[in-house]
């Protein structure tokens, strides 16, 4: 069997899994930095409040103007149309298409770095949002009247968005099937999703309202939004503006189901890392146990694929129920159903620097694809030559295997350090004594080392 | 206090043994595969005698004998393998884009700077199928 991982279909070029020596050293610092950590807490919450500060007024006006946003919006519809005109009428070579590098690497992977730099970029460029607004102010203008909308349910919270995130990577990672064989999402049945997803959405957003549908069940306005609470420019009262960075993820997770988006966006990760390497002997195991059954190949391999995305995001669940079922042991602890909200937002770094670990070369590499060929020859059929890039390659030179495992074990030590930050954090808000507080990071200290260092392991034993 | 102090002293400890137990079994399986072998007995017996050893892959009515074959080298080497096949057929070496015909019946020499450090695909053209992983270390 072979069990190939989505980025296989899309990049010549794979990395090497990280040295052991690397993998000693980053599990070191993990360490070393954790117990450090331990003993400079502080005693006051920091990041509770936002510290908000408006930027120039000029400079807000200027990028919240309606022309401005008009025109986002029409380039968001612009390239979704390209995504589903190339994969409906262009090759089916996957790495020849627009449409996979596109939405799979250029938004699924641009969209979350983006967001944490510069705030929530997608909201603008949705363009589904955009098409809802217009159709919404077409409405009020031939109705008269503001179109009426159902009561959005408060339970079902961000559920939608959760269950759609791993449905996202499911149809990435798991439903290129071919004979048995793992051949990767090909740019049709990529865009016959982008069509019914788009179906999907705009429903929703007629039901409830787009805004609504935005903040709760639109996958992609959910999950990049979370991680623009990591940094620090964000739209406030119409106003553009500047506030503590980290600040406003403390208040992400309040809203019921977020704590499942986090989660599955750490397990969906670990999946994609480890069916190469840590998981492949089991994976090939439970495929041989399914083929043997009679289920067909293409069954099999997908049902295989889909118990273990399963497992992994009851894995993540796990580690984190049992950081809060030790945090409520520590005398003092609010109840167990705010600690497990109350601390999600922690695992929003975790989140990040498994992304920028996993893919970080594969969006560098395939980005350079982005911006040359597959600009210039959308379709991949060798007659078109837009911007004269259609011959153009990927320069594989241009990372160094050294320079990408530094990037790595970087990236999962940082959000380690910045995903203790916020829980000490939260932990002197929940804890009035301070000394009860510490001792409950004890708790979410060894949540994060399993987190950093299982991260790390994925890096050294394959690296896909 | 101390309770939970030992619970996570007692956590830390599994992650260094379950780390170092990790980074041992890395170096095995790093050290056992020097510069340039294939896992194919036949090749390796063959191209033993001679010095700058030439891995031979075998390919049958398009695919590799033995499964998928390992060849693995240091970035600044020469890669220098070569391709035996039944039917005619083309190499097509990911990443580095060397492209190689085979007549049928018989062998195609490829032979390239090692300048991109990574791990390829080298397939065959006519029936898509992978015949080796090529790794490229530092």
């Amino acid at each position: 069997m072979n069990l190939l991982p989505f980025a296989h279909a899309l990049a010549a070029r794979q990395d090497l899994p990280i040295p052991a020596w690397l993998f000693a050293w980053g599990a070191s610092i993990v360490l070393i930095v954790s117990f450090f950590a331990l003993s400079v807490g502080w005693r006051e919450p920091r990041f509770e409040e936002d510290r908000w500060c408006p930027l120039g007024a000029g400079l807000s006006r200027a990028l919240l103007s309606p022309p401005l946003q008009v025109l986002c919006g029409a380039i968001g519809v612009f390239l979704l149309g390209l995504a589903v005109y190339s994969g409906l009428r262009g090759t089916e070579a996957p790495d020849r298409n627009f449409t996979l590098t596109f939405l799979f690497v250029t938004c699924w992977l641009g969209f979350p770095l983006f967001s944490v730099l510069l705030g929530d970029v997608f909201r603008p460029f949705n363009p589904w949002r955009a098409v809802a607004r217009v159709a919404g102010g077409a409405f009020t203008a031939l109705a008269g009247q503001r179109p009426a909308h159902l009561a959005y349910p408060d339970w079902l919270g961000r559920w939608p968005a959760a269950v759609g995130l791993v449905a996202v990577v499911w149809l990435e990672i798991v439903y290129g099937v071919s004979g048995g064989v793992a051949v990767g999402l090909s740019p049709h049945p990529a865009a016959v999703a982008v069509l019914v997803y788009t179906a999907y959405t705009l429903t929703m957003m007629a039901l409830f309202g787009t805004e609504k549908w935005c903040r709760n069940g639109e996958v992609f306005s959910v999950y990049f939004g979370m991680f623009s609470q990591l940094g620090s420019f964000a739209v406030k009262d119409g106003r553009l503006g500047r506030r503590r960075p980290l600040a406003a993820a403390t208040r992400w997770a309040t809203v019921p189901g977020s704590v499942a988006v986090v989660i599955a966006s750490i397990a969906t990760t670990s999946f994609d890392g480890a069916s190469e390497g840590a998981l492949l002997s089991p994976l090939e195991w439970t495929f041989e146990r399914f083929s043997d059954a009679d289920l067909g190949l293409t069954t099999a391999l997908r049902l295989t694929d889909t118990i273990f995305i399963g497992l992994c995001v009851a894995g993540v669940a796990l580690i984190y129920l049992i950081g809060v079922w030790g945090m409520s042991t520590v005398a003092g602890a609010p109840p167990r159903r705010k600690l497990w909200t109350g601390f999600a937002h922690t695992l929003i770094p975790i989140a990040f620097a498994y992304l920028v670990a996993h893919y970080f070369s594969l969006f560098v590499f395939q980005e350079q694809a982005q911006f040359t060929y597959l600009l210039s020859d959308p379709l991949g059929a060798g007659t078109t030559d837009l911007f004269g890039t259609a011959s153009s390659g990927i320069d594989f030179q241009l990372l160094s295997a050294n320079a990408i495992w530094y990037v790595q074990v970087g990236s999962l030590v940082v959000g380690h350090v910045v995903a203790l930050t916020l829980a000490h954090d939260r932990a002197t808000a929940y804890w009035g004594d301070y000394r009860q507080a510490a001792r409950s990071q004890y708790w979410m200290l060894a949540v994060m080392v399993a987190f950093t260092c299982f991260g790390l392991y994925l890096l050294s034993v394959a690296n896909a | 206090m101390t309770h939970a102090k030992r619970a996570l002293a007692l956590l830390l400890a599994v992650f260094i043994v379950v780390g170092v137990a990790a980074c041992g079994s890395d170096d095995d399986s790093t050290t056992t595969a020097a510069t340039t072998t294939s896992g194919s007995e036949k090749a390796t017996t063959q191209e033993e005698s001679k010095k700058p050893a030439t891995p031979t892959i075998v390919v049958r009515n398009g695919a590799p004998v033995g499964g998928v074959q390992e060849l693995e080298y240091s970035a600044g080497d020469e890669i220098r393998f070569r391709v035996s096949s039944n039917q005619a057929d083309e190499v097509h070496v990911h990443g580095y884009d060397v492209e190689e015909e085979i007549p049928a019946g018989g062998a195609a020499t490829l032979a390239f700077p090692a300048d991109i450090e990574g791990i390829f695909e080298v397939e065959l053209h006519g029936s898509e199928t992978q015949i080796a992983e090529l790794r490229v270390n530092p």
